[in-house]
């Protein structure tokens, strides 16, 4: 297993690259001129420019940023912000709160979505099956900004359960209601997919060879039925831990929550390259690494599957 | 490789682990500010910019930094001005040589005393382009540095001239009568000598923790990156601007930022947001759950045809540029976009500075006449037939443009009957880049918050000949002579001259004056002392609860 590991990891270099490599083709064909959002609406003297241009490597051609990236990279210099903080610290700063967020969206999803999704699976087509199909389809097809506003509106702002934004001081507390918005539109896949997987396997031979056998409900339930129903909603749910954290961009916005995305979104506004490069190059390997994780996981569940 | 028991569990264990250590990063938060309720917390961005007066050119380091330092002269509320660490701003017979003299005993935070060496580094710093600093622009006016604000020959400004520890002469380019309003804008702040480097550059330290003069100081915590800058009051500071509270919180919002803090002024977690956002607009008047402050305010927008654009040159093009004002009606969309968040303009200044009138001769030509705009349009189209369309560019991440410049070119194309549409940019320097490469080939939405309370603030630096921020390449020669008397003159003859150029601009309407951009704000229900001031900021060291 170590050397599927030790393999995995090694896969991550060319991911690295390619993902670099496309984000700074991207950013170049970006129009505009971070320098002059820089300076606002007054006048920027050429010498000025310059030195600045240079400074952040703005002028300098799309491989040479991008080859000087990458070596710097390898040391963990990401660089610096236009506000002159080192990106890696930027990272360090802003990352634990949209782990700690993502975390707390993905608890709520997988535990209300396995519960919900299991019980509607094993009474297929009943009223509770019913009526959790037309919620489920429901969130995921109001927009997430419209749910997140709303409930500010509702439970922060009206009822004050919680406060409506978190800010810097921020709290597990202030975190449930981001974290609610942020797994609303997940919970309604894990729902579908837990109940369907269910479903499934309640008909398959080696269930029916544990009833057979003569085992009580429970037990064949939660050993045959659960445990293998589990395979694909663990995949996507651990993918979803990757997603999460980069998809919390608008709920950060939404709550002020002081997180990752949040400070994507302003390194993107102000065109800093490298802020935005090394920003998504880290949710990238945050990314290929939860998938590693999911990967692992699998073998836990079902024994069948092995790592050479 | 099978997985053994134990390597599974350890695989659990992992995770388990895992999952509670980022946690635990997360949990240890700040203890809030100990229990002094006095301390006001206000609506601020991050910093894009280290702290240096002379780096900052934005309002997330700039309002903090107005409060951290004082300049040579302190702005009152209503934007007239009082010495303040000057004691005498006085200028030679010409208006050209000014000689500052400083208090005695004045100090920076840490101890160390304020000099005319403080003053007069920091600028010939400022000016020098190698040092990069953003604000080089402020030094324009002072003999030896270009139209840009750049020194030439050498690293140092030859206008600027210690003369003893608390003397020092500015040399001006041309005579200017109100040099010292513009002594209080952050970019002509002291900076104390440990702010400088072994190699005489500014440190990163600095930038961080900016030691100032001015009314606060910078808490223990500071600045914290992306969440806030915490200043409480520096003792001993003996100006105008004297705190009345405990202390000023700026509270970051980054992103979709308003939004948030609307909801957070409504819930009392934030005291004071400055502006008003877009979706609160038709609301926040009649919010009870927050104090509204709705008022004209300093900011100033137009809509720049540039000289060179086809059909829009001469005596044609002036006939043009007056029929696309008459057909605009100013008060329509200012009420049903901007709820009135807007006042429609008069003039080419703003309705909160000294000397303002709504009488400016020919403003006639800013309010809405459909019928004189079709009889100019056609004696264009006598001189020269009109084609294409009329295009108007704006940026797409400011608030409320897109509507704006729709209706805008709506009532264009209703009244003269001419093809005319919005072209959107996506964001602002994308349109800023074009306008400034001159690369653009369509009228342009443009505005003007200005650097010192004067009205020749938003006349000199947009409409004379060669300005740095005439985007529209405009010029007149009479123009640029009233604005260089209008400089040099004081009282009511300046006003005269004043109005006489803005008439000219108004005949020829280099840009087209749309509206004032009022300052609205909200603020806690048990806040007191709120009042903006000509910046369209509230005058912090006012704030109670």
């Amino acid at each position: 297993m170590w050397w599927y590991v030790a393999k995995r990891l090694l896969q991550t270099i060319p991911v690295f690259l390619g993902a670099t490599l496309i984000l700074f083709i991207l950013l170049k064909l970006r129009p505009g001129d971070p320098i002059l959002n820089l300076a606002g609406n007054k006048p920027v003297s050429q010498e000025v420019r310059d030195a600045l241009a240079a400074q952040y490597h703005l002028d300098d051609p799309l491989f040479v940023q991008w080859f000087q990236f990458a070596k710097n990279a390898l040391t963990f210099n990401f660089g610096e912000t236009f506000a002159g903080q080192p990106v890696f610290d930027l990272i360090k700063q802003t990352f634990p709160v949209t782990v700690v967020l993502a975390l707390m969206a993905l608890t709520i999803d997988a535990v209300l979505g396995i519960a919900i999704g299991t019980f509607a699976g094993l009474r297929r087509n009943g009223w509770f099956d019913s009526s959790a199909l037309v919620v489920s389809l429901l969130l995921i097809s109001i927009p997430i900004f419209v749910v997140g506003f709303v409930m500010q509106l509702v439970f922060g702002v009206k009822l004050g359960w919680t406060s409506p934004t978190v800010g810097s001081d921020w709290t597990i507390g202030d975190l449930i209601l981001p974290a609610i918005v942020l797994a609303i539109a997940n919970f309604a896949y894990t729902i579908r997919l837990t109940r369907t997987s269910v479903a499934e396997n309640l008909s398959a031979d080696h269930v029916r060879t544990a009833r057979a056998k003569g085992l009580s409900e429970r037990l064949v339930i939660r050993n045959h039925v659960l445990r293998n129903s589990l395979v694909p909603v663990v995949t996507y749910i651990g993918i979803n831990l990757g997603s999460l954290m980069a998809g919390a961009v608008i709920t950060e916005t939404i709550f002020n929550v002081p997180g990752i995305g949040n400070a994507a979104y302003v390194a993107i506004q102000k065109g800093e390259t490298s802020t935005v490069v090394a920003i998504v190059t880290f949710m990238v390997m945050v990314y290929v690494l939860m998938s590693l994780l999911v990967d692992l996981i699998y073998a836990l569940l079902d024994p069948r599957i092995r790592y050479v | 490789m099978r997985l053994s028991r134990r390597t599974r569990l350890a695989g659990v264990a992992f995770v388990a682990v895992g999952s509670l250590t980022l946690a635990a990063c997360g949990g240890g938060s700040d203890d809030k500010s100990g229990g002094t309720d006095s301390v006001i917390t206000v609506y601020g961005t991050n910093p894009q910019n280290p702290l240096i007066p002379t780096a900052t050119n934005e309002v997330g380091g700039g309002d903090p930094l107005d409060n951290l330092f004082s300049g040579l002269v302190a702005y009152n509320t209503d934007g007239s001005v009082t010495n303040e660490v000057a004691e005498s701003i006085e200028p030679d017979a010409a208006k050209k040589v000014w000689t500052v003299k400083i208090k005695s005993g004045e100090k920076f935070t840490n101890g160390e005393a304020i000099t005319a060496d403080s003053f007069v580094k920091a600028w010939n710093y400022g000016a020098n382009p190698a040092n990069k600093q953003l604000n080089n622009y402020f030094f324009y006016p002072i003999e030896g540095t270009d139209d840009i604000g750049n020194t030439v020959d050498g690293d140092t400004v030859k206008g600027l001239k210690v003369v003893d520890d608390s003397t020092f002469t500015v040399t001006l380019k041309a005579p200017e009568s109100d040099f010292p309003l513009r002594l209080g804008y952050s970019a002509y702040f002291p900076v104390p000598e440990s702010a400088y480097g072994p190699d005489g550059k500014i440190t990163k330290e600095f930038g961080e923790r900016p030691i100032g003069n001015g009314p606060y100081k910078l808490t223990k915590s500071g600045w914290e990156r992306n969440k806030q800058i915490s200043l409480e009051p520096n003792p001993d500071y003996d100006g105008i601007h004297k705190p009345k509270n405990g202390g000023l919180v700026f509270k970051f919002y980054a992103g979709g930022g308003t939004d948030a803090a609307y909801t957070d002024v409504q819930s009392g977690n934030l005291d004071v947001l400055d502006q008003v956002p877009p979706s609160a607009l038709t609301t926040f008047e009649s919010d009870d759950k927050v104090a509204a402050y709705n008022e004209p305010g300093s900011s100033f927008s137009s809509l720049t045809i540039p000289e060179k654009l086809a059909h829009f040159e001469g005596a044609e093009g002036d006939l043009r540029r007056a029929a696309i004002s008459l057909a605009i009606n100013r008060p329509e969309i200012t009420e049903k976009i901007f709820n009135n968040a807007r006042t429609p303009a008069k003039d080419f200044t703003s309705p909160v500075l000294d000397g303002w009138t709504d009488k400016v001769e020919g403003n006639d030509v800013l309010t809405f006449n459909a019928e004189e705009a079709k009889k100019k349009w056609a004696e264009a189209d006598a001189i020269s037939k009109w084609d294409g369309k009329f295009v108007v560019a704006y940026n797409a991440d400011g608030a409320g443009n897109k509507e704006f410049t729709e209706a805008m070119t709506n009532q264009v194309k209703n009244v003269l009957g001419i093809d005319s549409e919005p072209k959107v940019y996506p964001t602002f320097d994308e349109l800023r880049k074009e306008v400034t490469e001159r690369t653009i080939k369509t009228a342009f939405r443009t505005g003007w918050q200005a650097d010192y309370p004067s009205m020749l603030n938003y006349l000199g630096p947009i409409y004379a000949t060669g300005a740095g921020s005439n985007d529209g390449d405009y010029t007149n020669p009479a123009f640029d002579k009233l604005i260089s008397e209008a400089s040099a003159a004081e009282g009511d003859e300046r006003y005269k001259l004043i109005g006489e150029a803005q008439a000219i601009l108004l005949k020829e309407l280099p840009a087209i004056p749309l509206w004032y951009q009022n300052a609205t704000a909200v603020t806690n229900k048990d806040l007191n002392g709120f009042e903006f001031n000509w910046k369209q900021k509230p005058d912090y060291y006012k704030l109670t609860k």
